[in-house]
């Protein structure tokens, strides 16, 4: 048998749409595969992780919280992603902007009033941008490499929130426990209705990602930034800045992050503690690329991931799956992905071997 | 070679088809020994292709290949080599920081010492009067030397048909002259040569044998010595050609564009220092700017358009208006539109449509943007406007950029420029890669363009395309501009001389003796 891939003459677009789908089932098969020849009951353990969350409407709040921060995050993170700016460092982002939120949070929590979550969630969006300001400043100025200063920030950012736990913002009143005060009422993020647990960050964070998929692909500022991704010099020779290009990227990534960040600690932690950081920033990226860059493709991925989240915490406890298994499912969809994405640009020949082989 | 075979090389009914195109179509031609013979043909009329397969780069669908009436299967590149075929590619593969002699021993199949290998060397250098020092490192070469290292490590091998592509696209009138005499001793010696090329001038003066190709059908077969430019031209274009219309008693305006004095640092490692450039380019004039590749022409495109910009606005005037520290989006309202030689990711961008192409630097002169939204109907019309008159081969405004055929794109990105009327246009290379039919009407747009007045400044490689189209020029020369001459009055050999350095200046000469002392 022979495998033989030809350039197509233009990218397939259907394939753009189809390869997400292919890297979903590659992954439930090989996972599947996997996990029998580990031991575990395989075909369960997919199942409980890609199925039953979907069918199970109890789990169907859940899916709404946990895509919400992986929308937000990813919606950021692609904006950089088109412009080829390769923040990987936005779980810092989220740290820090759920840390910049949570100072506010402190600073009011005396305080009643319809102004302090509108405040905390700007201060949140300005502590994730800060801090992708500095991977943005040394790229442009020193040009140091975003990827490896962003990703090495992310540990820096939980020293930082191990800090603020343990030291200066530890709870008086909390018998010594390493974490905040509890948010206050004017702080917590409300519910949509009384017996849901979906908060208002929910409805948002799918709001932004309209509002990104509007800007990307029907302003200046969209097309700017995929033209300095697609083609650099092209993009001088059309009057756009790299370096302005690179900022408003990496602030846009780190904004987002951290407006997450804020609804997080504001919404279903309602305090800072030193378990906040999930891995949301770095399972955003699998997201990004999952939904093609594209926001609306990106509010799919989300839901997707989410679903192997809320799924992989049912099968801990219904198959006593290692909590372990969410990640390699993830990362697995993550390398399908990458893999299959060949397919856009290529044909995939399986046949008997072609004349000039066989001569 | 004492029983010489019939053909060299020959042909018979050679088909390959790619998906959704049929490259060759049932080619048939024959090569004798020592012959000269052009294969002429328009862009994707199927020549690369056809050269790819005796070079054993790719194979045939169906047909057969015969070289020395032998039929052979060729299955790559080091058989062909084997079976006496050489071939020397439009794009060198060299490594800059190498010498002649390490880069000639990377590229050759068997291993052999350097010393051997030198000698072996000096003896093709010797065999056809060519002048290589193999102790210099490529980097210190002109691009004449550097095409010569591709030739000597063909003619090590001692071909029997050696296959040139485009050879002369970045040489000067001199170098040119000396390879073609290169090519003749080879062609006496028995060796034939497949020569591939758009100049039809230097065909009829080098070939005794063209073979025209159209769609991927040989469409006839001529002695290039019995034909005329013309006549060959339309037969590879299959339809009768327009030359440029240019009426020769205009008149010039006011001067519109000035450049005083324009001196940039070079950019990076090989970036060329452009050096105190001045020029005044009246309304509906044509200014060209000669040289050969390499010296400049980039550096001086990128600080006319405004992607590299000069720290004193005064260097570059349009109109009176100081713009020369402007970029380019402020240059564009002014009315300077410009387009660069690389087509593909930085004229446009390959994966991006022509729609949003026509966004990268229409936008603001046809108001494509209310209040930084793209109104995306303005923008497929104007697409489609372009697309109509500049007769772009394409299937629609949603196509990409990358998908067009060379000459295709670049129709389209001179009728993007040309149709934003700018009042002043600075082009490089217009035509390059570009078959006779487009580079056409490529020539009458910038004709009419100036007509209308505007002024153009035309940089380009192409000697004959600046003397048909411009009404004065200059030469690039190491980052320096000679002084303007008048096209009609100034001699071949004297731009030919200027290209290589000679700048009528005691110091520049100075300097070109010694180099040629050096050698």
């Amino acid at each position: 048998m022979l495998i033989e891939l030809t350039k197509r003459k233009e990218p397939s677009r259907q394939m753009l749409y189809l390869t997400p789908v292919i890297a979903v089932v590659l992954t439930m098969i090989t996972g599947g595969i996997i996990f029998t020849l580990l031991g575990y009951n395989g075909a369960g353990a997919v199942w409980e992780i890609f199925i039953k969350p979907v069918i199970n409407p109890e789990k169907w709040q859940d899916l709404g919280v946990k895509a919400a921060p992986l929308i937000l995050i990813g919606v950021g993170l692609s904006i950089g992603f088109r412009a080829n700016v390769w923040n990987i460092g936005a779980e810092g982002q989220y740290v820090v902007g759920g840390l910049a939120g949570t100072g506010v949070a402190l600073l009011t929590w005396e305080m009643e009033g319809w102004w302090i979550l509108p405040l905390m969630c700007v201060g949140g969006f300005i502590g994730g941008a800060a801090y992708a300001a500095i991977p943005a400043f040394l790229r442009t100025k020193l040009k140091v490499n975003e990827i490896l200063s962003s990703l090495m920030l992310t540990y820096v950012s939980v020293q930082l929130l191990y800090y603020l736990m343990r030291g200066p913002w530890k709870d008086p009143e909390g018998f010594n426990f390493p974490q905040t005060r509890l948010f206050n009422d004017s702080q917590i993020l409300p519910t949509l209705t009384e017996d849901t647990i979906i908060h208002m960050g929910v409805p948002l964070a799918f709001l932004i990602a309209l509002v990104a998929w509007f800007v990307m692909s029907k302003t200046v500022f969209g097309f700017q930034v995929r033209v300095v991704g697609a083609a650099p010099h092209a993009a001088r020779y059309g009057g756009f800045d790299e370096n302005r290009t690179i900022w408003l990227a990496l602030l846009m990534g780190g904004g987002l992050a951290g407006l997450a960040g804020t609804f997080e600690a504001a919404g279903p932690f309602g305090q800072m503690v030193p378990q906040f950081p999930t891995g949301y920033g770095f399972t955003a990226i699998i997201v990004a690329f999952l939904g093609r860059l594209h926001p609306l493709g990106i509010i799919g991925g989300g839901l997707i991931l989410a679903i192997s989240y809320v799924g992989g915490e049912g099968a801990q406890t219904s198959i006593g799956l290692p909590n372990a298994a969410t990640g390699i499912f993830q990362a697995m969809m993550l390398f399908f992905l990458l893999a299959t994405d060949i397919l856009i640009n290529y044909r995939l020949k399986i046949g008997e071997a072609s004349a000039e082989a066989a001569q | 070679m004492t029983n010489e075979p019939v053909n060299r090389l020959e042909l018979r009914g050679v088909t390959k088809a790619f998906p959704g195109v049929i490259a060759n179509d049932t080619v048939s031609f024959a090569v004798k020994p020592g012959e000269i013979h052009a294969l002429l043909g328009e862009n994707g009329a199927g020549k690369s292709t056809l050269v790819k397969m005796i070079y054993g780069i790719m194979q045939p669908d169906s047909g057969e290949i015969l070289l020395n009436d032998q039929v052979q299967y060729i299955p790559n590149p080091k058989a062909a080599r084997g079976m006496g075929v050489g071939m020397v590619f439009q794009h060198f593969s060299l490594f800059e920081a190498m010498t002649v002699l390490e880069n000639i021993a990377l590229g050759l199949d068997d291993n052999i010492s350097h010393a051997e290998l030198e000698r072996r060397i000096a003896d093709v250098l010797h065999e056809y009067g060519l002048s290589l020092d193999p102790h210099r490192i490529v980097s210190t070469l002109s691009v004449g030397e550097r095409q010569r290292i591709e030739i000597v490590r063909a003619l090590l091998l001692n071909p029997r048909l050696l296959i040139m592509d485009e050879p002369t696209s970045v040489l000067t009138p001199q170098e040119v002259g000396q390879l073609f005499e290169t090519l003749r001793a080879l062609s006496k010696s028995g060796c034939s040569i497949l020569y591939i090329s758009h100049k039809l001038h230097e065909i009829q003066e080098l070939c005794e044998a063209a073979t025209i190709l159209r769609g991927g059908k040989v469409v006839g077969e001529c002695d290039p010595k019995k034909e005329s430019s013309r006549s060959m031209a339309e037969m590879m274009i299959g339809a009768s050609l327009k030359s440029v219309e240019k009426d020769g008693g205009r008149k010039f305006g006011d001067a519109k564009f000035v450049v005083t004095s324009l001196t940039l640092p070079g950019e990076g490692d090989f970036g060329v220092p452009l050096n105190d450039i001045s020029f005044t380019v009246r309304a509906g004039e044509i200014f060209g700017i000669a040289g050969v590749a390499g010296n400049g022409q980039n550096e001086l495109l990128l600080a006319l358009s405004g992607e590299v910009t000069s720290d004193t606005g005064d260097a570059v005037m349009l109109d009176g208006e100081p713009i020369g520290a402007h970029g380019t989006t402020p240059r564009r309202f002014v009315g300077l539109c410009a387009v660069p030689e690389e087509r593909n990711g930085h004229g446009a961008v390959p994966d991006f449509t022509l729609c949003d192409n026509a966004i990268l630097t229409a936008r603001n002169r046809k108001n494509m943007v209310n209040y930084g939204v793209i109104n995306s109907s303005i923008a497929m019309g104007y697409t489609e406007d372009v697309i109509e008159k500049f007769s772009v081969k394409t299937t629609g405004p949603t196509s990409t950029a990358g998908s067009l055929s060379g000459g295709n794109l670049q129709k389209y990105i001179m009728g993007r420029e040309i149709m934003q009327t700018p009042e002043v246009l600075v082009v490089s290379q217009p035509t390059w890669g570009v078959d006779a039919g487009a580079a056409a009407a490529i020539h009458q747009a910038l004709v009419d363009l100036a007509e209308g007045g505007s002024a153009i400044v035309v940089i380009s490689q192409d000697l004959d395309e600046l003397l048909a189209i411009c009404d004065h020029m200059a030469v690039i020369n190491e980052g320096r501009l000679s002084k303007t001459h008048n096209v009609g009055e100034v001699s071949i050999d004297e731009i030919g001389l200027l290209m290589g350095g000679v700048h009528g200046d005691p110091f520049a000469t100075a300097e070109m003796t010694e180099a040629v002392h050096a050698h």
